[in-house]
């Protein structure tokens, strides 16, 4: 398994304890027990544990050695520890979000590269180029699309006028609500402006995740939305009325309008008793939807009039409050007799005057009440500071004890405290986050772009960018589907990814050509040619091994593998002069051939050719009688005999091959002259032999003075016939 | 010459949960119908399952029909009128009815199935079937054997046997007795079973002179020009051998010096067939002028080759497209496996 070395010295050291920038969070200290499916019977003599790929264990389980005939003597089974990441995200949805956010991160590191290399330049920028948070803003919605539907998936919406209806589509994910609040915050530059109104935005798409165990107004609505076809007279319950407040207070003024409209002052028996009551609930109702609100535009279907200019919405605000305490004060209220209903919109009318105490009791979590300070209280984007010390404000009027991974990280923006927000992208989001929402965070604050481009001793020379993206990478190389893209991450990485990659590519199984080839190909982009011959003297190897001596000879010349080429060339030199017959002769003219089939890598094969031609023709003769094979045979006999390049040593298992040559029946197939240089070279082998370092072939002690009788014999047959 | 502009080539991308190891159009069993076959991987659970989708022609979803579960994971998969056959990594050959496996209320299981040591050692690289064949499964594998599998019975018989020596990794019927493989070194070999023993004709992949060697990934053979076989493998390399011309090699595609035509891909080709949809753009047209051929390969490219042309891209993906198949009744409709545990759906104008 690929060591998480950076991430490990990162907590190792003393002082980085309390700066761990990869924090590991033991889930439990019980310990947990795996059952092992190996299937093999007792007794098991032996077992052996290794890290296979992953979070994966190799174990392997051996039997007492013939301790019972006929079973298999071992196995080894693949035990998968823990379970995926986040229970959030399958581990397939994981691979889709990897797969999809590789383009965005390509495009946007080489649209980088380019820019760096044109400030090197000292080129201004075109006058049609855009920004640089414009380019982080594509990428940005790029990989938000990956995560989810576009908008609005749990979207409290009304479709029956007499049914409140949520949507009960897919569950918005909170890795997506994170990566909206950062894009927000860190990259979208026009919207700073209406930060406000994108924080209500987000809350109404998110209100579901932000809080574990405590009720917040998304769950109080879908609790009364089960109860609210059971009620008769909906305003005489308590329930309805703090629900139009909570609704309200968070800015979802569609649902308080479709609300409203479910009061029984609408129902045509009832209309003309309570005639005073329904138009005050009207008079409300069009005054919510006609909320003045800092935006530049609404979704359809949302209520809320829109203003993009500060001073125009200055003065339609203070015309809308005007008119609400022009209805607080107004002479109707006297003359409604419903108290609920009285007591109900005159609580709506302090909302919407800003009665931080209403606001305060109308909503639940501490979000719901910083949200409705923004609505109704400073509609105006102040200052990250001041917005954080209104949420300290809202955290301490609705405390929570365990507070949800997005508030975390909202608080972390909030105090615009950048080592918080990578931390909590980290422990809450996980690796994938955090090597993408760098780029985010880095978008437009030098100061952020300093903190991750910094280089640290702590972390062995490099960055926090570069740290993060080799935590991914890991991540990605640890899975056999998602291991191809780790080197897009690794390459991004200046210092470490080049060496990394290299390790990663030589971990790869070489078993399969097909993994082989795509393995070889990355080496190709990446012009690591070393890394893809060594791969492809291991794949050589492997299959030499199993016995697909093919596919080994061509991997094994395709890495130009000198050394195990000569190798096995060298070992087919060892059957010279060896009886060798039928199958194993197949094999070994094979290889001669396949070893030749490019060029002379091996030296000496030009003699193996040589003799194998000689081998081939005795054979023939032998077998068939054949007297034309037999002539062939000498003439290669002859070629083998003149050629230098035929080594010494065997030169007397050659001669001793020729016997039959020698001994041939129907008249002698070797002239005078070539038996005289056949007995020449005897004649020099016997010199050589006084020699210290003469190396005695393997052959019957008799073979020297066979062959000598059989040339003189040969050599008076053969003056015989030419006399 | 293709009118230019509307309509345009239509691309549907259906992301999948597990690898996809291969895929094939099924022949239609009624024009309303139109399935496939995919060969799966489950990396979770460490399980191929052979799968059979119809896809629904308005959404262009795919909806499985039935499933079966190979003993391991497929190597190589074809289908002809009247079959699918697919192999597998562990060396066995399984053979199913094309009309049933579209059928959810008959089993969907393999009529008959090779295996054994006698068979193949370990993976089986490449298997075809013929349609008005010999009804014979021709098989090679990286043992180096060569196998005919009669699809009647399941008996089989050794046509030749490497004995590791050569590695085969495709195959294809070219004739109801002949039939060429490939493997190593862009080796190509002519078999007749009328004369047997081993290969009537060999191709030694001398492409060009000093360009690295590759392996051949696919070979295609047309109906009407049976004498010459279409390659794909290495390096990008697309390339056509005419048994009439032994040693002239037509590379149709390729890292070659020849700089007239930039080659789409430098990858690994993993797949060719002739294109029957792309209609050749040679008016005056000769016999000697190759087939329209599309390709796929290890760096994202579907494309088309026509000898003399520039190649034409249909599909660019970032990650590798690892088999595509041409719906022989509907040739418009091509049908691609992706890397990333998706399939693509290309229909042509």
């Amino acid at each position: 398994m690929p060591g998480l070395a950076p991430a490990d010295s990162a907590g190792g050291g003393p002082d980085s304890v309390n700066g761990a920038l990869v924090p590991y969070l033991p889930d439990s200290h019980v310990s947990a027990i795996y059952p092992l499916r190996h299937g093999l019977n007792p007794p098991i003599s032996r077992v052996s544990v290794s890290w296979g790929r992953g979070n994966s264990l190799r174990v392997s389980v051996f039997r007492q050695p013939d301790s019972d005939g006929g079973e298999v003597g071992g196995k080894v089974v693949e035990l998968t520890l823990g379970k995926s990441r986040d229970g959030e995200i399958s581990d397939t949805q994981w691979r889709k979000i990897a797969y999809g956010s590789v383009s965005p991160f390509a495009l946007l590191q080489s649209r980088k590269n380019s820019a760096a290399s044109l400030s090197r330049m000292q080129l201004s920028p075109s006058p049609y180029h855009l920004e640089w948070w414009e380019y982080v803003m594509e990428y940005s919605k790029d990989i938000s699309a990956l995560l989810g539907d576009p908008k609005s998936v749990g979207a409290p919406l009304i479709e029956d006028p007499n049914e409140v209806f949520i949507k009960k589509s897919e569950e918005p994910s909170s890795l997506k609500a994170a990566w909206e609040l950062m894009e927000m915050f860190y990259v979208d530059k026009l919207s700073q402006a209406w930060l406000p109104e994108r924080l209500v935005d987000w809350l109404a798409d998110y209100d579901s995740l932000i809080s574990v165990d405590l009720p917040t107004v998304h769950s109080k609505l879908v609790e009364f939305q089960s109860k609210i076809v059971t009620l008769q007279v909906i305003e005489d319950d308590p329930r309805y009325w703090d629900l139009i407040s909570s609704a309200l207070a968070v800015g979802w003024l569609e649902i308080v309008v479709k609300l409203l409209r479910l009061h029984g002052s609408y129902r045509l028996d009832q209309l003309g008793r309570r005639e005073t009551e329904n138009g005050l609930v009207e008079a409300v109702a069009v005054l919510i939807s006609k909320m003045p609100r800092m935006r530049p535009a609404i979704d359809a279907g949302k209520h809320g009039e829109c203003f993009k200019a500060k001073p125009d919405f200055v003065k339609a605000w203070e015309r809308w409050r005007a008119q609400i305490t022009k209805l607080d004060s107004s002479a109707f209220w006297v003359q409604c007799d419903n108290r609920q209903t009285r007591e109900g919109l005159k609580n709506v009318l302090q909302i919407m005057l800003g009665n931080v105490d209403v606001l305060c009791s109308a909503t639940c979590h501490w979000m719901e009440l910083y949200i409705s300070h923004f609505l109704y209280i400073r509609p105006f984007t102040a200052g990250l500071e001041s917005m954080y010390s209104l949420a300290q404000n809202c955290i301490r009027l609705k405390h929570t004890s365990n507070p949800h991974k997005l508030m975390r990280l909202m608080i972390g923006i909030l105090g615009e405290n950048n080592e918080v927000v990578l931390s909590e992208c980290s422990r809450g989001f996980g690796t994938w986050m955090v090597a993408h929402a760098i780029e985010l965070l880095t978008a437009g604050s030098n100061e952020a772009d300093f903190l991750v481009h910094e280089e640290r001793e702590n972390l062995g020379g490099i960055s926090l960018e570069e740290l993060h993206r080799l935590v991914y990478a890991q991540l990605l190389s640890s899975h056999l589907l998602t291991w191809q893209i780790a080197p897009i991450y690794l390459t991004s990485c200046m210092r470490q990814g080049m060496g990394m990659l290299e390790i990663l590519l030589l971990k790869q199984p070489v078993q399969e050509n097909q993994v082989l080839l795509k393995n070889l190909e990355i080496c190709r982009l990446y012009e690591l040619d070393g890394v893809s011959s060594r791969l492809m003297e291991i794949s050589g190897m492997y299959h030499w091994k199993h016995g697909r001596k093919g596919c080994a000879v061509f991997w094994l010349q395709q890495a130009q593998d000198e050394v195990r080429l000569s190798k096995i060339a060298s070992q087919l030199f060892e059957s010279v002069g060896k009886s060798i017959s039928g199958e194993s002769f197949k094999q070994w003219e094979g290889l001669i051939e396949l070893l030749g089939s490019e060029g002379q890598p091996a030296g000496g094969l030009d003699f193996l050719h040589k003799y194998r031609d000689f081998k081939k023709c005795l054979q023939h003769a032998d077998s068939k009688k054949d007297a034309d094979a037999a002539r062939q045979a000498v003439e290669s006999l002859m070629s083998l005999m003149r050629n230098a390049s035929t080594p010494q040593r065997f030169w007397l298992p050659i001669l001793y091959d020729a016997v039959k040559l020698l001994s041939w029946d129907k008249r002698p197939l070797i002239n005078v002259s070539q038996t005289n240089l056949l007995l020449n070279k005897l004649q020099e082998l016997s010199l050589a032999r006084l020699r210290p370092d003469f190396v005695e072939p393997e052959l019957p002690t008799h073979a020297l003075n066979h062959v000598r009788y059989s040339l003189a014999t040969n050599l008076g047959r053969a003056i015989l016939e030419e006399s | 010459m293709a009118v230019i502009g509307i309509p345009q080539t239509q691309i549907h991308r259906l992301s999948q949960s597990k690898y996809v190891d291969s895929i094939r159009w099924l022949p239609s069993v009624s024009p309303l119908q139109q399935s496939a076959i995919v060969a799966f991987f489950d990396t979770d659970a460490d399980s191929p399952s052979l799968e059979v989708h119809s896809l629904d022609q308005e959404s262009k979803t795919l909806d499985l029909i039935s499933s079966w579960v190979p003993p391991s994971r497929i190597s190589s998969l074809k289908c002809t009128q009247a079959f699918a056959v697919a192999s597998t990594i562990s060396g066995s050959l399984h053979v199913f009815s094309a009309t049933e496996a579209q059928d959810p209320s008959s089993a969907f299981r393999s009529v008959v199935a090779a295996d054994g040591k006698g068979f193949h050692v370990g993976r089986i690289a490449g298997v075809d079937l013929m349609d008005g064949g010999s009804n014979e499964c021709v098989s090679v594998g990286e043992d180096g054997r060569v196998n005919l599998v009669r699809v009647l019975d399941g008996s089989y018989r050794k046509v030749f046997d490497g004995n590791g020596l050569v590695s085969y990794t495709a195959v294809k019927w070219a004739s109801p007795t002949e039939f060429v493989t490939g493997g190593c070194g862009f080796g190509l070999q002519w078999w007749d079973l009328r004369r047997p023993g081993s290969a009537v004709a060999q191709f030694k992949g001398n492409l060009e002179k000093g360009r690295t060697s590759g392996i051949i990934h696919s070979i295609d053979v047309h109906p009407s020009r049976k004498h010459t076989c279409l390659a794909g493998g290495s390096a990008g390399t697309v390339f056509a051998w005419d048994l009439r011309y032994q040693h002239q090699p037509i590379i149709l595609s390729g890292t070659s010096n020849d700089t007239a035509a930039q080659p789409l891909s430098e990858s690994e080709v993993w797949e060719v067939q002739y294109d029957s949809y792309t209609k050749s753009s040679m008016n005056n047209f000769s016999s000697s002028k190759l087939l329209p051929a599309m390709f796929c390969s290890e760096d994202g490219i579907l494309g088309v080759i026509d000898q003399g042309e520039e190649p034409t891209e249909l599909l660019a993906e970032p990650c590798a497209i690892n088999s595509f198949d041409i719906d022989r009744q509907n040739p418009s409709e091509v049908i691609c496996s992706l890397e990333w545990e998706s399939i693509a759906i290309v229909s042509r104008p």
